[in-house]
């Protein structure tokens, strides 16, 4: 027997204003790249002095998901499900950095510890003093939506009642500086909002964590999620069998689709392997998410938080849409994402 | 669990030897691989013994074989290796729809980034490291034996620490059990590191002697480096192509000892719930296990933790149980998936594995495992523990087909 499965809280950590809230509170723009994130005052989230220690990472992450569990009123979540596409690099980079500098003559400790990729997720234990199911996946694009889908084994199939699954990455300067060597981003300083048009190749750099907790029973204004993939593929992907492959089994066809994200990042190249949805949902509202947040292993995690926030108050911010209305109300959302065309995520939700 | 998970093809290869056939020769005819550092160019190269495979990156790359040996780190190409093995074993076309890989790693392509890393900021990246850069996140590996063998479809890696393995083939199960795939290659990989090595000797908990675990007089572990995978396939999928069964997946269990950022908790309590949780979905009661294969890495912390939660779990009747660490050394994220295929040997053989250089009992949990490797056991059910930083417990139940 197959539970349904309904979001009862989310929370997002972003380059924009979106903690502790259902929507975005105005639209940030950036002049250059990197994007970092808009971090909010721990207060009431974590004893202070034991935030002062973590990395950035655990910071966003760690909020990020007590915000989510707090909004969704859930103290003790029978799953805790982290993603992160290289989440510890900070502390990586301080052993790295000590290690090569001292040719291993200084010991270094707490970077290592820090250095466990999955130290959010016991984290988050630690913080709830749970002794549940506690994973985390780091598959670059499809860390997330593999998180996604375990949380949906979980809750849908498994019998827990409430999983928390959520992603945080940050960009660093050594990070950043290391992906120019492989091309990752746009050399040129250009405006997060408008780094659809930039001709330059790569993306533009960002950040984020969000969380989300899935319930077996629905909330008021909960929003369900009614399927998630993760697809690495080789050569061309097919966007409409894959769509189909969630879209089938909750009873449903391309043209109940009324609102689509989709993961453009401004690498031209890239962009044009999102072509396709145009034609398959051609009724359907498209938006965009990474001029928002930038590009990050995990930023599909906040493409599902903006989704999830379209369905819950009917509607889109009209600076990331690409066509089609931005208000008037949404029932089925769909959210693509590939990351340099290899991992593709899919994510469906609807109210 | 109603639909049996089978283990239909399995593939190693560690300090042991390069195969699975050379594994188990090692563990039953009681051989260490555990020796000094010849190979890892490390300052603490002369302090700590380790468990290497003994092949530098031309020997290993000629013996895993991707089409180009460009960009593959000594993670992946260990992964490699073994992934093809347990794929040939199993006689299963990785390219078939329905067909998943979800691997696991800690250190990742940490072997290379750790000597290249500064020149990865240069103006002009050098060809020897441009070919490296971006391949130290854990991810790198799966995508890179995905793509060799033609694995498309659902792939992920999984890194929860010392459990990382374990995690992956819990997962696997869940993805063959709900139906999604029907076949998943499972396992890990981690290479020695530099990173590593030096990482735990900041922790203080490395032996400068070959590891002893559960003894009284233990002083740390030796760190190893292997990859282990597993195919698992559901019952109609190994029937319906008359595929042959080497085991089954019956019983598997994660949680978190909630206690502290590294340190496991004195009684062992995520350790003891995992393993009642594992035995609970297999439908046994801890009298039908016939052999653990105990996480038993050696340090004082894990094992006086882990003793008091078998003691807690099994009382008086306690099967017999070995930590094979004592051969392999502590292989991090491959460890769960090397022993769940160590595991799966004892089922075979019959054997339960000598638990290596024991000679007194721990005062704060007095258990005696197994000290010459046992032949001709009737063995049924074998439980499998991995437990991780972050405060992670794996346990796995093996079973006779």
């Amino acid at each position: 027997m197959k539970a349904r499965i309904h979001i009862t809280g989310a929370s997002a950590i972003s380059p924009q204003p979106s903690f502790d809230r259902e929507a975005l509170d105005g639209i940030a723009a950036y002049d250059a790249h990197p994007l970092h994130v808009i971090m909010p005052d721990i207060a009431g989230y974590v004893d202070p002095i034991r935030v002062r220690r973590m990395t950035r990472s655990n910071r966003m992450g760690l909020l990020a998901a007590l915000n989510a569990l707090k909004r969704a009123g859930i103290d003790s979540p029978g799953a805790i499900i982290a993603a992160t596409g290289d989440g510890c690099k900070e502390s990586v980079e301080r052993f790295l950095d000590n290690l090569i500098d001292s040719d291993e003559a200084i010991e270094s400790p707490t970077a290592f510890i820090g250095s466990t990729h999955n130290s959010l997720a016991g984290l988050i234990a630690l913080a709830l003093k749970s002794n549940a199911y506690n994973y985390t996946y780091l598959q670059r694009g499809l860390s997330f939506p593999s998180a996604l889908l375990d949380g949906l084994m979980q809750v849908g199939e498994e019998g827990v009642r409430h999983a928390l699954v959520g992603a945080a990455d940050v960009i660093t300067a050594d990070f950043f500086r290391t992906h120019r060597a492989s091309g990752l981003w746009k050399e040129r300083p250009v405006r997060n909002l408008d780094v659809l048009q930039s001709a330059d190749p790569g993306a533009i750099a960002g950040e984020g964590a969000a969380f989300f907790v899935l319930d077996s029973e629905p909330t008021a204004g909960s929003v369900e999620l009614l399927g998630a993939d993760a697809c690495f593929s080789i050569g061309d992907h097919d966007l409409g069998a894959h769509a189909s492959s969630l879209l089938d089994p909750a009873g449903m066809a391309t043209g109940s689709v009324d609102l689509v994200f989709l993961g453009l990042n401004g690498d031209q190249e890239e962009d044009r392997a999102y072509e396709s949805a145009r034609a398959l949902f051609p009724e359907a509202t498209l938006a965009c998410f990474k001029p928002l947040c930038g590009e990050y292993y995990t930023a599909n995690a906040f493409g599902l938080w903006m989704a999830w926030s379209a369905l819950r108050t009917g509607s889109v911010p009209p600076e990331v849409v690409l066509r089609g209305r931005s208000t008037g109300g949404f029932r089925t959302a769909l959210v693509h994402d590939h990351f340099q065309l290899k991992d593709h995520a899919l994510m469906l939700l609807g109210r | 669990m109603n639909h049996p998970i089978h283990i239909s093809g399995m593939g190693i290869i560690s300090a042991l030897g390069h195969d699975a056939a050379s594994n188990a020769d090692a563990l039953l005819e009681e051989r260490t691989g555990i020796s000094a550092i010849t190979r890892l160019r490390t300052r603490h190269r002369e302090l700590y013994p380790a468990a290497e495979v003994k092949l530098g990156h031309m020997e290993l790359g000629a013996l895993a074989a991707p089409a180009s040996l460009r960009g593959w780190t000594r993670t992946a190409l260990l992964g490699l290796k073994a992934a093809k093995e347990a794929v040939a074993d199993a006689g299963i076309d990785p390219r078939w729809p329905r067909t998943g890989l979800v691997s696991a790693s800690t250190a990742g392509g940490m072997d290379r980034a750790e000597n290249l890393y500064r020149q990865y900021f240069l103006d002009e990246v050098p060809d020897e490291a441009a070919q490296y850069v971006g391949t130290h996140d854990p991810g790198d590996h799966t995508e890179r034996i995905a793509a060799e063998l033609g694995i498309t479809g659902f792939i992920t890696t999984i890194s929860t620490a010392c459990s990382s393995s374990a995690n992956a083939i819990m997962l696997g199960a869940r993805l063959i059990r709900s139906g999604r795939l029907d076949a998943v290659i499972v396992g890990g990989s981690d290479a020695l590191s530099r990173f590593t090595v030096h990482g735990f000797h900041s922790l203080m908990i490395l032996d400068r002697e070959p590891c002893r675990p559960f003894d009284a007089a233990r002083a740390g572990l030796n760190l190893g480096e292997a990859a282990a995978y597993v195919v698992l396939e559901s019952e109609a999928h190994l029937s319906a192509r008359k595929g042959r069964s080497l085991a089954r997946i019956a019983g598997f269990a994660n949680t978190n000892d909630a206690f502290h950022v590294t340190a496991s908790s004195p009684n062992g309590d995520g350790a003891y719930l995992a393993m009642q949780q594992a035995l609970r979905s297999a439908g046994l009661s801890p009298g039908d296990i016939s052999y653990v294969n105990v996480h038993g890495t050696g340090t004082h912390n894990n094992d006086g933790s882990e003793g008091r939660a078998v003691m807690r779990l099994f009382g008086d009747a306690l099967p017999p149980f070995s930590s094979t660490k004592t051969f392999t050394g502590h292989t991090l994220g491959a460890s769960g998936a090397v022993e769940a295929v160590f595991s799966t040997m004892a089922l075979q053989h019959g054997a339960c594995f000598a638990n290596l250089r024991f000679q007194h009992a721990m005062p704060e949990a007095a258990l005696t495992p197994v000290i010459r490797t046992l032949r001709g056991q009737p063995l049924r059910h074998v439980l499998s523990n991995s437990f991780g930083f972050g405060g992670n417990n794996t346990s796995l139940i093996m079973s006779v087909t």
